[in-house]
């Protein structure tokens, strides 16, 4: 049987706000679409651009990176380095021509857990739309992997 | 010589090229881009570019590439399966490499076939391609191979030699191995014209070469220098890069690293530079080599006095790749020259 | 003359004692190569050059010569990283001497190579030409033709932080005109622009020139060090090279002062400035900054303002 292709998305959530926000989701029983896996971290200005580029890279179909509002930082300024980190990396990787809309960032406090499952139905689409990864993906052969269907690592 | 030569028209080149890769791996150099060529194997003969007579990427690569899988591994049904890479499927055939990138595979047969040691990958590849080497009609200023016991029309290590006789080849046979191909439906009767040509080139080309630079004695005199105050401004310049390393037809040093993911995984050699900070750092966190001036110190040593001493010829053959490609002007000319002087 | 000015400086700050070492530029040994020198001497300055081979940002150097008073020869985009430098605390500017050198902008030797039709066994500047010399020609190259991309449209070659400076200021070019290269790329597709990229880094050898040639790669481990974790492999996978790429220019952002000594130091040819003069671009756009200009302005991302551009955020 031909299993028609699935967005594999990566989201890092920060700890204090989004996450919370996502747990929130699902404990108000929100439906949204279940092609994200989850990363926790402390602040969204943990986020190191490294594990965008090693997402794309392993064949991940795209990236949500979510913290807390801007005033909201459990970490107080945390939110903000992110912020200009996410707004040079986000423009960089379009200059390269990785497509636009593969890395996405959004804001949701712990109370916003309808705004999550709204954050991740739109990104969904917007990846489903954009097809799997194929820039940049490391080739399963150059590290003595046989080739799986889809090509990825992921 | 014991067979007569032939000729090979260049409007046949392609066709050749086809021909051999009918039953070989071909190697040869490509233009990647204007004035950038390196060795790889070719897969259209269009690629092939004989006109740099220094490709960044020597003829080292094709018997000990720069990247390299040792191994595969893989666990099936929970056992290890490991697969070996050494194999050469098919006989291969290394063109139009010039006689001192030749002269650096004799230095590197001596590394790989140790008597302790043989590398299976090196010598495998080795024993299974046949040389057609490509004399220099116009040695560059910065070749020194005739100062190097080497010379842009040396034969030597060549199973068959190509000589650019402007519309066509001179193609001389030397060794048994070369003279299995004489005959290939592409190679022509020469006639004595071009044989006349081709000795007038070869004695342009002998007057042309740099055998200037005399490195009579620099063992002895990098034996006493050691401990020098030298080298703190030998190094003054270099920014620690691995151009010259990765260029240089004789270099050999690599690193072996294992790439793993779940279940499979494969074990790789990459070339490594005794110039890079990082390559003598032991994992206590003592580095033998902590600044510019040990590495570069060491790179001067091993090429012209710990070689020499394992091995007997010097690791240089004067190809010239350090000194033009490094970025920092380093000229290993120049520094021979301040030795040999102390 | 700038050459005599730089010399006449030099002798006067070693005699006196004030500096343990200039760094300037010497005769390279090839033509069209100017070689980076290390003097101590006061009789040595009569070594030192100026002319438009004078390719190296020196400020790599720095790292290696922090231990002393070091005289530094520099043109616009080398005294900027060393402002750089010195925000992020890799010496004290006081312990420098910086001549500053408004540039007249640098030849790219690997063009003028290329116009050529043999080995060039000699070149140098006559006014606004090149003249190249091989054994059969004798070539006249209009000097502004032939100049490296990284120069082509600076908009900072007069030093901006300098000791003393040896020539009067030139005139700049607008910010408008500024990062040509980056205007043309954007002109390309998204998958004509990745097309491009990947060529480039495709034929990355990881010699990792370009890293050492530059004054702001200086960390003790290199990302492409690291084995915990391990972001790439030290081979030549495509998207490895991709990656380095990536993240060496990536790294560079809010700190790279633009002088392309990456690009120059490749052997080849990639391609490079392309990438950093988008991220220059950029920090200037969002955040008001140019690297090295003020001494006073915190590097962009180290730093945060509560207005920062959120548009992209949902």
């Amino acid at each position: 049987m031909e299993r028609s292709w699935q967005p594999k998305i990566l989201a890092f959530l920060c700890n204090w706000c989004s996450y919370a926000g996502a747990d929130l989701a699902g404990t108000s029983r929100v439906q949204y679409p279940p092609n994200i896996r989850v990363i926790r971290v402390p602040c969204s200005g943990r986020i190191n651009p490294l594990f965008i580029l090693k997402a794309l890279q392993s064949g991940i179909d795209g990236v949500l990176v979510s913290g807390c509002h801007p005033g909201d930082c459990h970490y107080i300024s945390g939110n903000y380095v992110g912020r200009r980190k996410s707004a040079t990396l986000k423009r960089f990787l379009e200059y390269l021509g990785i497509e636009a809309g593969r890395v996405q960032f959004s804001w949701v406090s712990a109370a916003e857990g309808i705004k999550f499952s709204q954050v991740v139905g739109e990104v969904t689409e917007d990846i489903r739309k954009l097809g799997p990864a194929k820039h940049f993906v490391k080739k399963a052969e150059s590290i003595g992997q046989r080739p799986k269907r889809s090509e990825h690592l992921a | 010589m014991k067979w007569n030569p032939a000729k090979l028209e260049k409007k046949d080149l392609g066709a050749f090229f086809q021909d051999l890769m009918g039953k070989y791996d071909l190697y040869a150099p490509v233009r990647l881009t204007e004035g950038v060529s390196v060795y790889k194997k070719i897969d259209d003969p269009g690629e092939v570019d004989l006109s740099n007579p220094n490709p960044q990427k020597p003829l080292k690569e094709v018997f000990f590439s720069q990247s390299e899988v040792m191994f595969r591994y893989e666990k099936v049904e929970k056992r290890d399966r490991v697969t070996s890479t050494e194999d050469v499927q098919r006989e291969r055939v290394a063109l139009g490499a010039r006689p001192c990138d030749i002269q650096a595979i004799f230095l590197l047969d001596q590394v790989f076939s140790g008597k302790d040691y043989t590398d299976v990958y090196y010598l495998q590849k080795r024993k299974r391609t046949t040389i057609i080497g490509l004399a220099c009609n116009a040695p560059l200023t910065t070749c020194f191979c005739s100062s190097m016991d080497g010379g842009p029309f040396v034969r030597r290590g060549s199973d068959l030699f190509l000589i650019d006789l402007g519309k066509a080849y001179l193609v001389e046979f030397l060794t048994e191995k070369g003279e299995a191909f004489s005959r290939n439906p592409f190679f022509k009767e020469v006639d004595k014209a071009d044989i006349n040509l081709a000795n007038e080139i070869e004695e342009r080309a002998l007057k042309k070469a740099d055998a200037s630079l005399s490195v009579e004695g620099i063992e002895k005199r990098l034996d006493e220098m050691s401990e020098s105050p030298f080298w703190d401004r030998a190094q003054e310049k270099c920014i620690g890069c691995r151009v010259c390393t990765y260029l240089c037809p004789t270099c050999h040093c690599f690193d072996i690293a294992d790439e793993a993911l779940n279940e499979r995984g494969q074990r790789v050699r990459n070339w490594d530079s005794c110039l890079s900070a990082l390559y003598s750092l032991e994992t206590s966190g003592h580095n033998p080599r902590p600044t510019g001036r040990e590495r570069t110190r060491q790179r001067l040593m091993h090429k012209f006095n710990y070689f020499p001493k394992n091995f007997g010829p010097m690791a240089c053959v004067g190809c010239g790749r350090c000194i033009i490609y490094c970025p920092a002007n380093f000229d290993i000319r120049q520094t021979l020259k301040e030795i040999i002087a102390k | 003359m700038i050459q005599q000015r730089i010399r006449e400086k030099a002798k006067e700050l070693l005699s006196k004692k004030e500096l343990d070492l200039i760094i300037g530029f010497g005769e390279g040994t090839l033509p069209l190569r100017a070689s980076p020198l290390f003097i101590r001497n006061p009789e040595e300055a009569d070594r030192l050059i100026w002319n438009s081979f004078c390719e190296n940002n020196l400020a790599t150097y720095l790292h290696k010569f922090n231990r002393f008073k070091v005289g530094l020869v520099v043109k616009g985009c080398d005294s900027r990283s060393v402002i750089a430098l010195s925000l992020e605390k890799r010496f004290e500017l006081d312990r420098l001497f910086l001549i500053g050198v408004p540039c007249q902008r640098m030849v790219d030797r690997r063009r003028v190579k290329k116009a050529v039709p043999g080995e060039i066994l000699h070149a140098r500047e006559e006014g606004d030409k090149i003249i190249v010399k091989g054994e059969n020609f004798e070539i006249a190259l209009k000097r502004d033709d032939f100049l490296y991309p990284s120069c082509q449209a600076c908009i900072h070659r007069n030093p901006a932080k300098a000791n003393i400076l040896v020539a009067d200021p030139v005139e700049e070019f607008s910010l408008a005109e500024a990062f040509p290269d980056v205007r043309e790329f954007e002109r390309m597709s998204p998958g004509e622009r990745w097309k491009f990229f990947e060529k480039e880094s495709s034929r990355c050898i990881r010699c990792y020139a370009c890293r050492e040639a530059c004054p702001m790669c200086y960390c003790a481990e290199c990302f492409v060090d690291s084995s915990n974790p391990k972001w790439i492999e030290k081979g030549l996978a495509p998207s490895d090279l991709e990656f380095y790429h990536m993240v060496r220019a990536y790294h560079q952002t809010g700190r790279c002062s633009g002088c392309g000594a990456c690009e120059r130091a490749c052997p080849m040819e990639i391609r490079l400035t392309y990438l950093t003069q988008k991220l220059n671009q950029d920090v200037k756009e969002l955040f008001e900054f140019e690297t090295g200009i003020d001494s006073d302005n915190r590097p962009p991302l180290s730093t945060y303002d509560t207005d920062d551009r959120q548009e992209f955020i949902k």
